[in-house]
């Protein structure tokens, strides 16, 4: 039942992104998730549609909070990457971006973003299956991308405030001390 | 910069504003005394740049620096030459860091912290953290404030192992007593001989898997106190500098500081309230490189010092000089002060500068699960500088067959603000498991004595210099098989403790953290009764000149496996009123 709901959810958010997408493909270089007006600075237009994707596959919208798109986790990777001065970081996640959609081609016959939510999911468990211990450069992009995603979403507003609905770092008008009589009570 | 008179001769000059330092001042101005204390690094404006309580997501980068800085790893420091921060790889970079700037909230210390292109060090692998900047370390330190025992005064007495210090804990007790009630300190009374208790203000709060591990401990009658913070909870109504502790969020962000100052620092708790007395100046941007030596009297007549800035070398006067730059600094300094009369260096006629180099192995922990927490609402368990202390319990009334001495576990549970993300897969199931596994997770981590051997040591490089052209450090310094030891025992007793306890393990880190990653150096001018075999007696005075005071934790006679912070200004402070009360004698 969890899993149907999840499902649904996710492809509500799939039809807004195609809409966002084909927006944006007439509209370029306005971006799908990132803020009205935003360029990106690093990823091409597909390449922030493919990782925008991708982290909100990682981290989605749930009954809980609002995913990774939601966070604009791509808009803050594509920053990463621009302001990056390893020119290797930038290559590995363009060779990386490049590697999800050759996947894609080759399981599903079409690219990763006109692929069905499905197909996309089957993707990203085949990239995923050894992410203890990654060997081909699409596994090792996988753990790359996902702690990335993580990242960027839990120092978010969405991720701190509405996911972990974090109650800290406001000053606590009576500072009390801890139990005296749970940590002193007879055992 | 700041208008220094130069022709004055002042009574002291305090060298280094950290914790040992900025108490040298207090004291000595407290009495009277015309002190002038020089700092290497720039006066910072401290809250501007610690910022603590702002949101990750109100920073461009989350907190991260900016990506031409750069902070070593662990396997940097293993790998990678010496000097680090040289080589090809670095040359894109325009800072390059020690490995604290690798944790989150770096951008908030990187102008704390030294680059270490601009402070080279040689010889074997050493994680060496500096703090070039009014306060030093002080503004960015764990907080873990400890008191050590006659366990550790006279641990050689009791095993055999090394030299006994040359005073016990009835002399140093009443200015641990003064050192709590002038900076306040938070923490739980526990009547444990070998972790004395302070005059505590309110602790901060343990949480449920941090309860449920100490009431486990208890029943084989070892100790988990609240974290022993050096932190003022009920204010400290002396100090119109520093505000009581609100237990804000941001305490758990590292690199440290605390912007209200409720967490001790040198700036607000020491140094500020020296300036009121009207009898303090302080110079920052002065890196002083010498020891300067009247010829007739053999005394120490004031320190040489180069303008940060500048460049320009400058001559400072007074009747007693204080060394207070750090354990490494200050064996540093000693050394570089050669002249005809001290051709080893100043106050070194023992040829003991330098060496019994000591400090803390870490590293070695566990982390498990809490499962009473696991998909929990959230709570607040964040606003303390730590969860808890685990006191040692090792080498006090048994005897480890493996090893001599003893280690303590630092540790917290409970929701952070960045919880862990290390679950497996993605999907709404990885997103549900961060969040019902972010408040029930509890680890620790070993903090053990390295026992202080005279070949441990430091000494000059013939030829690499830093920025100012002062020579740098080479280091001779590697972990015994005492500490290699313990730290396989820290891994397995940690293990078997949250089993014990109902915990399950869900990691364990078997592997020690290169040396110096404890940032707590200890040991090159130690203290003692004979000047043959120590470089200072037991009030922290240079054996050889009588006017030349080394108050920080260079003086250590063996590590012990406190946090060291606490000891340095408590025995600072009794050395200082000493040496007011001797200059008035007209002795030095």
């Amino acid at each position: 039942m969890e899993k149907h709901e999840g499902q649904g959810s996710t492809r509500r958010e799939m039809l807004k992104v195609t809409g966002a997408a084909a927006v944006a493909g007439s509209l370029a270089p306005a971006l799908a998730g990132a803020a009205p007006g935003a360029r990106t600075a690093f990823f091409t237009a597909e390449e922030f549609t493919l990782a925008d994707e991708l982290a909100e596959l990682i981290i989605p919208a749930d009954d809980h909070s609002p995913g990774a798109r939601a966070a604009q986790v791509a808009a803050f990777i594509d920053q990463l990457l621009h302001e990056s001065v390893d020119a290797g970081v930038r290559s590995r996640w363009r060779e990386g971006l490049r590697s999800i959609d050759a996947l894609s081609r080759q399981l599903h016959g079409v690219a990763f973003m006109q692929s069905s939510p499905e197909q996309r999911v089957a993707v990203l468990e085949r990239v995923s299956q050894n992410e203890a211990s990654p060997e081909r450069p699409e596994e090792h992009f996988f753990r790359e991308l996902k702690s990335r995603t993580a990242f960027a979403y839990y120092t978010s507003k969405v991720g701190i405030h509405e996911e972990m609905q974090y109650k800290g770092n406001v000053a606590i008008p009576e500072f009390v001390g801890y139990d005296a009589e749970l940590l002193d009570r007879p055992k | 910069m700041a208008e220094v008179d130069l022709k004055t001769v002042y009574d002291a000059i305090v060298v280094g504003s950290g914790a040992a330092g900025g108490m040298a001042a207090h004291v000595l101005t407290s009495h009277g005394m015309k002190v002038l204390l020089l700092e290497a690094g720039k006066k910072l404006n401290l809250d501007q740049e610690l910022q603590s309580m702002r949101w990750p997501y109100e920073h461009p980068r989350r907190g991260l620096m900016r990506p031409n800085r750069y902070a070593l790893s662990a396997s940097d420091y293993q790998n990678e030459t010496r000097p680090y921060g040289q080589g090809n790889r670095f040359s894109r970079y325009t800072a390059v860091h020690s490995y604290v700037q690798g944790w989150s909230g770096t951008d908030y210390s990187k102008n704390i912290v030294v680059n270490e292109k601009e402070n080279p060090y040689t010889g074997t692998p050493y994680a060496w953290v500096r703090a070039r900047c009014v306060g030093g370390k002080s503004n960015i330190w764990g907080r873990l404030a400890l008191r050590m025992s006659d366990f550790d005064f006279k641990a050689a007495s009791r095993d055999g192992y090394g030299e006994d210090w040359p005073i016990s804990y009835a002399d140093v007790e009443p200015y641990y007593d003064k050192v709590d009630l002038y900076l306040g300190i938070a923490g739980v009374k526990e009547n444990l001989p070998y972790l004395p208790d302070s005059i505590f203000q309110r602790p901060t709060k343990l949480n449920l898997g941090e309860v449920k591990l100490r009431e486990s401990l208890a029943r084989t009658g070892r100790v988990l106190t609240p974290y022993r913070a050096g932190v003022t909870t009920d204010g400290l109504k002396h100090n119109k500098y520093r505000s009581r502790c609100f237990g804000r969020g941001a305490c758990g962000r590292r690199v440290g500081g605390c912007d209200i100052h409720a967490a001790f620092d040198s700036p607000t708790g020491l140094i500020a309230p020296a300036m009121d007395t009207g009898n303090l100046t302080l110079r920052p941007n002065s890196v002083v490189c010498e020891v300067l030596t009247d010829r007739s009297s053999g005394k120490s007549s004031g320190v040489a010092f180069i303008d940060a800035e500048s460049g320009r070398r400058y001559e400072a006067k007074a009747k007693v000089v204080v060394l207070a730059a750090s354990t490494l600094e200050s064996a540093r300094l000693m050394l570089l002060s050669r002249s005809r009369l001290y051709p080893n260096g100043i106050g070194n006629s023992s040829g003991h500068v330098g060496h019994n180099f000591c400090e803390h192995i870490m590293g070695p922990g566990v982390t498990g699960l809490v499962k009473e927490r696991v998909g929990k609402p959230p709570t607040l368990d964040d606003g303390r500088p730590n969860g808890f202390y685990v006191a040692r319990f090792r080498n006090l009334s048994e005897r480890h067959p493996n090893f001599l001495r003893g280690y303590g576990f630092e540790g917290s549970s409970g929701l952070k603000m960045f919880p862990d993300t290390n679950q497996p897969g993605f999907g709404a199931k990885y997103k549900k498991a961060v969040r019902d596994h972010a408040g029930a997770l509890i680890s620790m981590g070993g903090f053990g004595e390295v026992l202080a051997r005279y070949e441990n040591y430091v000494d000059l490089d013939p030829k690499v210099k830093d920025k100012w052209g002062i020579p740098a450090l080479r280091f001779h310094y590697q972990f015994g098989d005492n500490e290699k030891k313990m730290a396989e025992d820290m891994v397995v007793t940690a293990r078997e403790i949250f089993e014990e306890a109902g915990i399950e393990v869900i990691s364990t880190r078997d592997k020690y953290l290169p040396e110096g990653w404890s940032i707590h150096e200890l040991g090159t001018s130690r203290m003692g009764a004979d000047p043959k075999t120590s470089v200072v007696n037991q009030f922290q005075q240079s054996h050889d000149v009588k006017n030349l005071f080394v108050v920080d934790g260079s003086t250590h006679v063996s590590a012990a496996c406190q946090n060291p912070t606490w000891t340095i200004m408590a025995l600072a402070w009794r050395s200082c009123d000493y040496l007011a009360e001797q200059l008035q004698k007209g002795n030095l």
